[in-house]
Protein backbone atom coordinates (compact mmCIF):
# COMPACT_ATOMS: atom_id res chain seq x y z
CA UNK A 1 0.00 0.00 0.00
CA UNK A 2 1.55 3.18 -1.32
CA UNK A 3 1.92 6.24 1.42
CA UNK A 4 4.34 8.30 -0.58
CA UNK A 5 5.87 8.64 -3.97
CA UNK A 6 8.54 11.02 -4.76
CA UNK A 7 10.61 11.21 -7.88
CA UNK A 8 14.21 9.96 -8.49
CA UNK A 9 16.87 11.61 -10.48
CA UNK A 10 19.17 9.71 -12.20
CA UNK A 11 22.28 10.76 -10.04
CA UNK A 12 24.93 11.65 -12.96
CA UNK A 13 23.02 13.21 -16.07
CA UNK A 14 20.68 14.17 -13.22
CA UNK A 15 17.56 13.82 -14.96
CA UNK A 16 13.88 12.18 -13.53
CA UNK A 17 14.35 8.98 -14.34
CA UNK A 18 12.55 6.83 -11.75
CA UNK A 19 10.33 6.92 -8.34
CA UNK A 20 10.30 6.20 -4.76
CA UNK A 21 7.63 4.41 -3.18
CA UNK A 22 7.41 4.05 0.68
CA UNK A 23 5.21 2.30 1.67
CA UNK A 24 3.02 1.86 4.62
CA UNK A 25 4.97 -0.17 6.92
CA UNK A 26 8.06 2.19 5.65
CA UNK A 27 10.13 0.32 2.80
CA UNK A 28 11.20 1.98 0.11
CA UNK A 29 10.78 0.80 -3.50
CA UNK A 30 12.48 2.46 -6.58
CA UNK A 31 10.43 1.84 -9.14
CA UNK A 32 11.54 2.80 -13.19
CA UNK A 33 9.19 4.82 -15.50
CA UNK A 34 8.14 1.54 -17.47
CA UNK A 35 4.10 1.01 -18.30
CA UNK A 36 4.77 -2.87 -17.80
CA UNK A 37 6.26 -2.37 -14.35
CA UNK A 38 2.96 -3.10 -12.01
CA UNK A 39 4.60 -0.96 -9.06
CA UNK A 40 4.98 2.14 -12.11
CA UNK A 41 1.08 1.03 -12.69
CA UNK A 42 -0.01 1.13 -9.06
CA UNK A 43 1.33 5.17 -9.00
CA UNK A 44 -0.72 5.62 -11.90
CA UNK A 45 -4.14 4.80 -9.95
CA UNK A 46 -2.90 6.98 -6.97
CA UNK A 47 -2.58 9.84 -8.62
CA UNK A 48 -5.37 8.82 -10.31
CA UNK A 49 -7.10 8.87 -6.65
CA UNK A 50 -6.32 12.70 -6.04
CA UNK A 51 -2.37 11.96 -4.80
CA UNK A 52 0.84 14.15 -5.06
CA UNK A 53 4.17 13.49 -6.37
CA UNK A 54 7.04 14.82 -4.40
CA UNK A 55 9.51 16.38 -6.59
CA UNK A 56 13.14 14.88 -5.66
CA UNK A 57 15.29 15.69 -3.08
CA UNK B 1 21.92 -52.52 -33.95
CA UNK B 2 20.96 -52.97 -37.69
CA UNK B 3 17.79 -52.94 -38.58
CA UNK B 4 16.48 -55.51 -40.50
CA UNK B 5 14.05 -54.01 -42.19
CA UNK B 6 11.68 -50.84 -42.35
CA UNK B 7 8.63 -50.43 -44.11
CA UNK B 8 8.90 -47.60 -46.32
CA UNK B 9 5.32 -47.78 -47.76
CA UNK B 10 4.82 -46.30 -43.74
CA UNK B 11 6.92 -43.43 -44.11
CA UNK B 12 5.66 -42.38 -47.04
CA UNK B 13 1.74 -42.89 -45.44
CA UNK B 14 3.16 -40.76 -42.47
CA UNK B 15 2.17 -43.69 -40.01
CA UNK B 16 5.45 -44.81 -37.67
CA UNK B 17 7.73 -47.23 -39.53
CA UNK B 18 8.11 -50.18 -37.30
CA UNK B 19 11.55 -52.15 -37.14
CA UNK B 20 11.41 -55.66 -38.32
CA UNK B 21 9.05 -55.42 -40.41
CA UNK B 22 6.62 -55.37 -37.88
CA UNK B 23 2.73 -54.39 -38.27
CA UNK B 24 1.46 -53.70 -34.61
CA UNK B 25 2.05 -50.34 -33.26
CA UNK B 26 2.22 -47.74 -35.92
CA UNK B 27 0.57 -44.29 -34.57
CA UNK B 28 1.29 -42.43 -31.31
CA UNK B 29 -2.77 -43.25 -29.76
CA UNK B 30 -1.97 -47.35 -30.29
CA UNK B 31 0.93 -47.16 -28.52
CA UNK B 32 -1.24 -45.01 -26.24
CA UNK B 33 1.26 -42.11 -25.92
CA UNK B 34 0.12 -38.88 -26.37
CA UNK B 35 1.61 -36.03 -28.23
CA UNK B 36 2.54 -32.97 -26.24
CA UNK B 37 1.29 -29.74 -28.11
CA UNK B 38 3.83 -27.09 -26.54
CA UNK B 39 7.41 -27.70 -26.06
CA UNK B 40 7.79 -26.54 -22.18
CA UNK B 41 5.23 -26.65 -19.85
CA UNK B 42 3.46 -23.06 -19.85
CA UNK B 43 2.96 -22.66 -16.04
CA UNK B 44 6.43 -21.48 -14.40
CA UNK B 45 7.20 -23.08 -11.28
CA UNK B 46 3.84 -25.51 -11.09
CA UNK B 47 6.06 -27.57 -9.07
CA UNK B 48 6.34 -24.94 -6.09
CA UNK B 49 10.04 -26.14 -6.14
CA UNK B 50 11.27 -22.21 -6.33
CA UNK B 51 11.08 -19.65 -3.21
CA UNK B 52 13.17 -16.94 -3.60
CA UNK B 53 11.17 -14.71 -0.79
CA UNK B 54 10.98 -17.13 1.44
CA UNK B 55 9.67 -20.46 2.11
CA UNK B 56 7.24 -19.54 5.13
CA UNK B 57 5.38 -16.31 5.43
CA UNK B 58 3.85 -15.37 8.83
CA UNK B 59 1.00 -12.68 10.00
CA UNK B 60 0.01 -12.68 6.11
CA UNK B 61 -3.17 -10.15 5.34
CA UNK B 62 -2.96 -8.48 2.39
CA UNK B 63 -2.35 -9.29 -1.77
CA UNK B 64 1.06 -10.42 -3.00
CA UNK B 65 3.94 -12.98 -3.75
CA UNK B 66 5.03 -13.73 -0.39
CA UNK B 67 6.40 -17.07 -0.52
CA UNK B 68 6.48 -19.66 -3.71
CA UNK B 69 7.71 -17.84 -6.82
CA UNK B 70 4.76 -16.63 -9.39
CA UNK B 71 2.10 -17.67 -6.88
CA UNK B 72 0.22 -14.13 -5.97
CA UNK B 73 -2.24 -14.53 -3.28
CA UNK B 74 -5.38 -12.56 -3.60
CA UNK B 75 -6.26 -11.37 0.11
CA UNK B 76 -8.90 -8.82 0.95
CA UNK B 77 -9.25 -8.13 5.00
CA UNK B 78 -10.36 -11.89 5.37
CA UNK B 79 -8.07 -13.45 8.00
CA UNK B 80 -4.64 -14.02 8.35
CA UNK B 81 -2.64 -16.50 7.25
CA UNK B 82 0.71 -18.95 6.66
CA UNK B 83 1.92 -19.89 3.27
CA UNK B 84 4.27 -22.14 3.17
CA UNK B 85 6.51 -24.25 0.54
CA UNK B 86 5.16 -27.58 2.53
CA UNK B 87 7.73 -30.46 1.60
CA UNK B 88 6.30 -33.77 0.51
CA UNK B 89 7.62 -37.58 1.90
CA UNK B 90 4.61 -39.82 0.89
CA UNK B 91 1.32 -39.85 -0.42
CA UNK B 92 -0.33 -39.26 -3.89
CA UNK B 93 1.29 -36.24 -5.22
CA UNK B 94 4.54 -37.18 -3.70
CA UNK B 95 4.47 -40.61 -5.16
CA UNK B 96 3.68 -38.83 -8.90
CA UNK B 97 6.51 -36.72 -8.24
CA UNK B 98 5.95 -33.55 -6.04
CA UNK B 99 8.59 -33.13 -3.05
CA UNK B 100 6.61 -29.21 -2.78
CA UNK B 101 3.85 -27.70 -2.55
CA UNK B 102 2.15 -24.51 -2.06
CA UNK B 103 -0.22 -24.41 1.46
CA UNK B 104 -1.70 -21.81 3.30
CA UNK B 105 -2.50 -22.10 6.71
CA UNK B 106 -5.79 -19.98 8.34
CA UNK B 107 -4.17 -18.52 11.76
CA UNK B 108 -6.90 -15.80 12.06
CA UNK B 109 -10.37 -16.53 11.21
CA UNK B 110 -12.96 -14.54 9.65
CA UNK B 111 -16.20 -15.95 10.33
CA UNK B 112 -18.04 -13.92 8.40
CA UNK B 113 -16.92 -12.01 5.61
CA UNK B 114 -17.76 -8.82 5.18
CA UNK B 115 -19.40 -8.59 1.09
CA UNK B 116 -15.91 -7.37 -0.83
CA UNK B 117 -13.74 -9.70 0.71
CA UNK B 118 -11.89 -12.15 -0.97
CA UNK B 119 -9.39 -14.73 -1.18
CA UNK B 120 -7.65 -16.82 -3.79
CA UNK B 121 -4.34 -18.05 -5.11
CA UNK B 122 -3.82 -16.60 -8.56
CA UNK B 123 -1.19 -17.56 -11.27
CA UNK B 124 -0.53 -14.35 -14.12
CA UNK B 125 0.82 -15.46 -17.21
CA UNK B 126 1.70 -12.93 -20.30
CA UNK B 127 0.43 -12.71 -23.28
CA UNK B 128 3.08 -13.55 -25.45
CA UNK B 129 2.61 -16.82 -23.89
CA UNK B 130 -0.85 -17.33 -24.79
CA UNK B 131 -0.91 -17.32 -28.35
CA UNK B 132 -1.19 -20.65 -29.35
CA UNK B 133 -4.79 -20.76 -27.59
CA UNK B 134 -5.94 -18.86 -30.75
CA UNK B 135 -8.33 -16.95 -28.56
CA UNK B 136 -10.23 -14.61 -30.02
CA UNK B 137 -10.59 -16.56 -33.09
CA UNK B 138 -12.71 -18.92 -34.46
CA UNK B 139 -10.07 -22.08 -34.54
CA UNK B 140 -10.04 -21.11 -30.40
CA UNK B 141 -8.75 -23.76 -28.12
CA UNK B 142 -10.24 -25.10 -25.01
CA UNK B 143 -7.54 -24.58 -21.90
CA UNK B 144 -7.15 -27.75 -19.53
CA UNK B 145 -5.88 -26.83 -16.57
CA UNK B 146 -4.61 -30.16 -13.93
CA UNK B 147 -2.91 -29.73 -10.23
CA UNK B 148 -2.80 -31.91 -7.23
CA UNK B 149 -4.81 -30.61 -4.05
CA UNK B 150 -5.53 -30.92 -0.39
CA UNK B 151 -7.29 -29.70 1.92
CA UNK B 152 -9.09 -30.27 5.06
CA UNK B 153 -12.18 -28.82 3.68
CA UNK B 154 -14.01 -31.18 1.34
CA UNK B 155 -16.57 -30.25 -1.57
CA UNK B 156 -16.84 -28.05 -4.64
CA UNK B 157 -14.32 -25.32 -5.47
CA UNK B 158 -13.95 -22.92 -8.06
CA UNK B 159 -11.39 -21.78 -10.58
CA UNK B 160 -11.88 -18.71 -12.89
CA UNK B 161 -9.77 -17.87 -15.87
CA UNK B 162 -10.16 -13.89 -16.24
CA UNK B 163 -8.80 -12.23 -19.55
CA UNK B 164 -7.22 -9.15 -18.46
CA UNK B 165 -7.02 -7.99 -22.15
CA UNK B 166 -11.16 -7.86 -22.41
CA UNK B 167 -12.57 -6.01 -19.38
CA UNK B 168 -12.20 -9.12 -17.78
CA UNK B 169 -13.89 -11.30 -19.35
CA UNK B 170 -14.08 -14.76 -17.85
CA UNK B 171 -14.86 -18.21 -17.58
CA UNK B 172 -15.26 -20.34 -13.90
CA UNK B 173 -14.52 -24.23 -14.09
CA UNK B 174 -14.76 -26.38 -10.21
CA UNK B 175 -13.37 -29.10 -8.78
CA UNK B 176 -14.79 -31.13 -5.57
CA UNK B 177 -12.19 -32.36 -2.95
CA UNK B 178 -13.87 -35.77 -1.88
CA UNK B 179 -12.01 -36.71 0.86
CA UNK B 180 -9.99 -34.48 3.55
CA UNK B 181 -6.51 -34.16 4.07
CA UNK B 182 -6.24 -36.45 0.75
CA UNK B 183 -3.62 -35.18 -2.40
CA UNK B 184 -6.19 -36.01 -5.03
CA UNK B 185 -5.45 -34.64 -8.91
CA UNK B 186 -8.30 -32.60 -10.75
CA UNK B 187 -8.62 -31.60 -14.15
CA UNK B 188 -10.66 -28.34 -15.18
CA UNK B 189 -11.67 -27.78 -18.86
CA UNK B 190 -12.41 -24.49 -19.61
CA UNK B 191 -13.97 -23.73 -23.10
CA UNK B 192 -12.49 -22.23 -26.30
CA UNK B 193 -13.30 -18.45 -26.38
CA UNK B 194 -13.92 -16.87 -30.15
CA UNK B 195 -13.92 -13.51 -28.30
CA UNK B 196 -10.89 -11.52 -27.53
CA UNK B 197 -7.94 -12.10 -28.20
CA UNK B 198 -4.86 -11.68 -25.92
CA UNK B 199 -2.25 -8.99 -26.71
CA UNK B 200 1.00 -10.84 -27.93
CA UNK B 201 2.86 -8.69 -25.49
CA UNK B 202 4.59 -8.50 -21.86
CA UNK B 203 1.48 -7.45 -20.14
CA UNK B 204 -0.94 -9.39 -17.95
CA UNK B 205 -3.39 -11.15 -20.48
CA UNK B 206 -4.27 -13.96 -18.19
CA UNK B 207 -5.38 -14.64 -14.32
CA UNK B 208 -5.77 -17.97 -13.00
CA UNK B 209 -7.73 -17.62 -9.86
CA UNK B 210 -8.17 -20.90 -7.20
CA UNK B 211 -11.19 -19.55 -5.15
CA UNK B 212 -10.83 -20.43 -1.44
CA UNK B 213 -13.34 -17.87 -0.18
CA UNK B 214 -15.56 -14.53 -0.06
CA UNK B 215 -17.98 -12.13 0.86
CA UNK B 216 -21.91 -12.35 -0.93
CA UNK B 217 -20.32 -9.99 -3.99
CA UNK B 218 -18.46 -13.03 -5.51
CA UNK B 219 -21.42 -15.41 -5.22
CA UNK B 220 -25.46 -15.03 -6.47
CA UNK B 221 -25.44 -15.75 -10.28
CA UNK B 222 -24.69 -19.02 -12.30
CA UNK B 223 -21.32 -20.04 -13.09
CA UNK B 224 -21.81 -21.10 -17.36
CA UNK B 225 -19.90 -24.22 -16.84
CA UNK B 226 -16.72 -22.97 -17.49
CA UNK B 227 -18.08 -21.07 -20.57
CA UNK B 228 -16.69 -17.41 -21.66
CA UNK B 229 -19.15 -14.29 -20.60
CA UNK B 230 -18.67 -10.57 -19.30
CA UNK B 231 -17.06 -10.25 -16.24
CA UNK B 232 -19.56 -9.89 -13.26
CA UNK B 233 -18.08 -10.57 -9.72
CA UNK B 234 -21.26 -12.50 -8.52
CA UNK B 235 -20.13 -15.58 -11.14
CA UNK B 236 -16.67 -15.80 -9.94
CA UNK B 237 -17.17 -18.36 -6.42
CA UNK B 238 -20.55 -18.99 -7.02
CA UNK B 239 -21.46 -22.51 -4.97
CA UNK B 240 -17.30 -22.24 -3.84
CA UNK B 241 -17.99 -23.91 -0.83
CA UNK B 242 -14.53 -24.44 1.00
CA UNK B 243 -14.94 -21.54 3.15
CA UNK B 244 -11.16 -21.99 4.20
CA UNK B 245 -10.92 -18.14 6.08
CA UNK B 246 -13.74 -19.19 8.15
CA UNK B 247 -11.94 -21.39 11.15
CA UNK B 248 -8.12 -21.32 12.00
CA UNK B 249 -8.72 -25.31 11.78
CA UNK B 250 -8.30 -25.13 7.83
CA UNK B 251 -5.53 -25.47 5.33
CA UNK B 252 -5.48 -25.67 1.18
CA UNK B 253 -2.64 -27.05 -0.35
CA UNK B 254 -1.36 -27.05 -3.90
CA UNK B 255 1.11 -29.11 -6.43
CA UNK B 256 1.72 -30.29 -9.85
CA UNK B 257 -0.27 -27.28 -11.94
CA UNK B 258 -0.38 -27.99 -15.57
CA UNK B 259 -1.59 -26.01 -18.08
CA UNK B 260 -2.17 -27.94 -21.57
CA UNK B 261 -3.66 -26.35 -24.71
CA UNK B 262 -7.13 -28.43 -26.29
CA UNK B 263 -9.35 -30.70 -23.76
CA UNK B 264 -8.01 -33.20 -22.00
CA UNK B 265 -9.18 -36.54 -19.42
CA UNK B 266 -7.85 -38.36 -17.05
CA UNK B 267 -7.02 -41.07 -19.41
CA UNK B 268 -5.02 -39.05 -21.63
CA UNK B 269 -3.56 -35.74 -19.98
CA UNK B 270 0.23 -35.47 -20.78
CA UNK B 271 2.49 -36.16 -18.10
CA UNK B 272 3.76 -32.92 -15.56
CA UNK B 273 6.55 -31.33 -17.66
CA UNK B 274 9.14 -31.78 -14.76
CA UNK B 275 12.25 -29.17 -14.89
CA UNK B 276 15.63 -29.28 -13.17
CA UNK B 277 15.56 -26.58 -10.44
CA UNK B 278 18.24 -24.80 -12.18
CA UNK B 279 15.89 -24.25 -15.13
CA UNK B 280 13.07 -24.05 -13.31
CA UNK B 281 15.11 -20.85 -11.50
CA UNK B 282 16.44 -19.27 -14.11
CA UNK B 283 11.96 -18.73 -15.55
CA UNK B 284 11.56 -17.43 -12.07
CA UNK B 285 14.02 -14.79 -12.49
CA UNK B 286 11.74 -13.44 -15.70
CA UNK B 287 9.54 -12.00 -12.94
CA UNK B 288 11.97 -11.99 -9.53
CA UNK B 289 15.12 -12.23 -8.51
CA UNK B 290 16.68 -11.75 -5.20
CA UNK B 291 20.43 -11.45 -4.88
CA UNK B 292 20.52 -12.34 -1.00
CA UNK B 293 20.03 -15.05 0.68
CA UNK B 294 23.41 -16.72 0.51
CA UNK B 295 26.51 -16.33 2.04
CA UNK B 296 27.09 -13.84 4.53
CA UNK B 297 29.61 -11.91 1.98
CA UNK B 298 27.45 -12.20 -1.09
CA UNK B 299 28.70 -10.36 -4.06
CA UNK B 300 25.13 -8.02 -5.64
CA UNK B 301 26.85 -6.35 -8.59
CA UNK B 302 30.05 -4.22 -9.37
CA UNK B 303 30.34 -0.76 -10.87
CA UNK B 304 31.83 2.42 -10.64
CA UNK B 305 31.53 5.55 -7.71
CA UNK B 306 29.57 8.18 -9.44
CA UNK B 307 29.76 11.13 -6.62
CA UNK B 308 30.91 10.70 -2.75
CA UNK B 309 27.28 9.24 -1.70
CA UNK B 310 26.55 7.47 -4.62
CA UNK B 311 27.69 5.18 -7.23
CA UNK B 312 26.54 2.84 -10.40
CA UNK B 313 26.05 -0.84 -9.52
CA UNK B 314 25.52 -3.24 -12.61
CA UNK B 315 24.21 -6.67 -11.76
CA UNK B 316 24.00 -9.65 -14.61
CA UNK B 317 21.27 -11.63 -15.17
CA UNK B 318 20.17 -15.50 -15.82
CA UNK B 319 17.48 -14.31 -17.84
CA UNK B 320 16.04 -10.83 -18.78
CA UNK B 321 13.72 -9.73 -16.89
CA UNK B 322 9.69 -9.48 -18.14
CA UNK B 323 9.82 -5.28 -18.00
CA UNK B 324 11.77 -2.69 -16.00
CA UNK B 325 11.75 -3.64 -12.39
CA UNK B 326 11.67 -2.31 -9.37
CA UNK B 327 13.95 -2.61 -6.94
CA UNK B 328 14.14 -2.84 -2.90
CA UNK B 329 17.34 -3.29 -0.91
CA UNK B 330 16.68 -5.87 1.76
CA UNK B 331 18.41 -4.26 5.08
CA UNK B 332 19.93 -1.63 4.36
CA UNK B 333 20.64 -0.86 8.23
CA UNK B 334 24.75 -1.91 7.23
CA UNK B 335 23.83 -4.39 5.78
CA UNK B 336 25.10 -3.55 2.43
CA UNK B 337 28.18 -1.71 1.53
CA UNK B 338 30.13 0.12 -1.43
CA UNK B 339 33.68 -1.30 -1.45
CA UNK B 340 36.29 1.06 -3.40
CA UNK B 341 39.67 -0.78 -2.52
CA UNK B 342 39.53 1.40 0.77
CA UNK B 343 36.62 2.18 2.26
CA UNK B 344 33.26 0.26 3.39
CA UNK B 345 29.95 2.30 3.01
CA UNK B 346 26.68 1.31 4.19
CA UNK B 347 24.04 1.69 1.29
CA UNK B 348 21.15 3.72 2.61
CA UNK B 349 18.40 3.34 -0.39
CA UNK B 350 18.17 2.54 -4.15
CA UNK B 351 18.25 5.63 -6.66
CA UNK B 352 16.97 5.17 -10.38
CA UNK B 353 17.31 2.22 -12.81
CA UNK B 354 18.28 1.79 -15.78
CA UNK B 355 17.33 -1.65 -17.85
CA UNK B 356 16.44 -2.52 -21.23
CA UNK B 357 14.11 -5.10 -22.31
CA UNK B 358 15.16 -8.46 -23.34
CA UNK B 359 18.87 -7.62 -22.49
CA UNK B 360 20.71 -9.55 -19.52
CA UNK B 361 21.86 -6.79 -17.84
CA UNK B 362 20.66 -4.12 -15.14
CA UNK B 363 22.44 -1.17 -13.50
CA UNK B 364 20.74 0.64 -10.62
CA UNK B 365 22.04 3.71 -8.29
CA UNK B 366 22.97 2.76 -5.29
CA UNK B 367 23.26 5.60 -2.36
CA UNK B 368 25.33 5.83 0.99
CA UNK B 369 24.15 9.13 2.14
CA UNK B 370 27.23 9.32 5.01
CA UNK B 371 29.77 9.79 1.52
CA UNK B 372 33.19 7.95 2.47
CA UNK B 373 33.24 6.82 -1.30
CA UNK B 374 35.79 8.90 -3.80
CA UNK B 375 34.37 9.39 -7.26
CA UNK B 376 35.42 7.54 -10.46
CA UNK B 377 36.87 4.53 -8.43
CA UNK B 378 35.56 0.96 -8.98
CA UNK B 379 33.33 -0.56 -6.64
CA UNK B 380 31.87 -3.96 -5.58
CA UNK B 381 28.66 -3.64 -3.78
CA UNK B 382 28.21 -6.71 -0.91
CA UNK B 383 26.67 -7.95 2.10
CA UNK B 384 28.31 -6.87 5.11
CA UNK B 385 28.22 -10.20 7.55
CA UNK B 386 24.74 -10.61 6.76
CA UNK B 387 23.25 -13.59 4.72
CA UNK B 388 19.77 -11.85 4.40
CA UNK B 389 21.22 -8.64 2.69
CA UNK B 390 20.29 -8.51 -0.64
CA UNK B 391 18.35 -6.90 -3.40
CA UNK B 392 14.98 -7.56 -4.16
CA UNK B 393 14.34 -6.99 -7.98
CA UNK B 394 11.04 -7.61 -8.69
CA UNK B 395 8.83 -7.67 -12.70
CA UNK B 396 6.04 -9.72 -11.40
CA UNK B 397 3.00 -9.04 -14.02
Amino acid sequence: MIQTVKKLNDPVRNNFEGYEITTIEGTKISVPLDEANKDYQAILEWVADGNTIAEAD
Amino acid sequence: MALSKIDVANMVTGATPVANGGTGQTTLAAAGLVKRPNATSLIINGDMAVAQRSTSATSITGNGVNSIDRMYWAINSIGTYTCAQESLTSGPAFEAGFANAMRIDTTSADASPASADYLYLQYNMEGQDLQLFKKGTSSAEKFTLAFWVKSNKTGQANVEFKDKDNSNRHAIGSYTISSADTWEHKIVVINADTTGAFGDDNGKSLNINWWLDSGDNFTGVAEGDAAWLANDADRANNDGALQIARNTANDWAITGIQLEVGEYSASNLPSFQHESYGDNLVRCHRYFLYTGGGSAYQHHGSGVEVSSTAAYMTTPLSCPFRASPSITANNTSGGIVIYDGNTESAVTSVGTTNYSTNTSIVNVAVNASGGGIDDGNGITVYSNANSNAGFLFDAEL
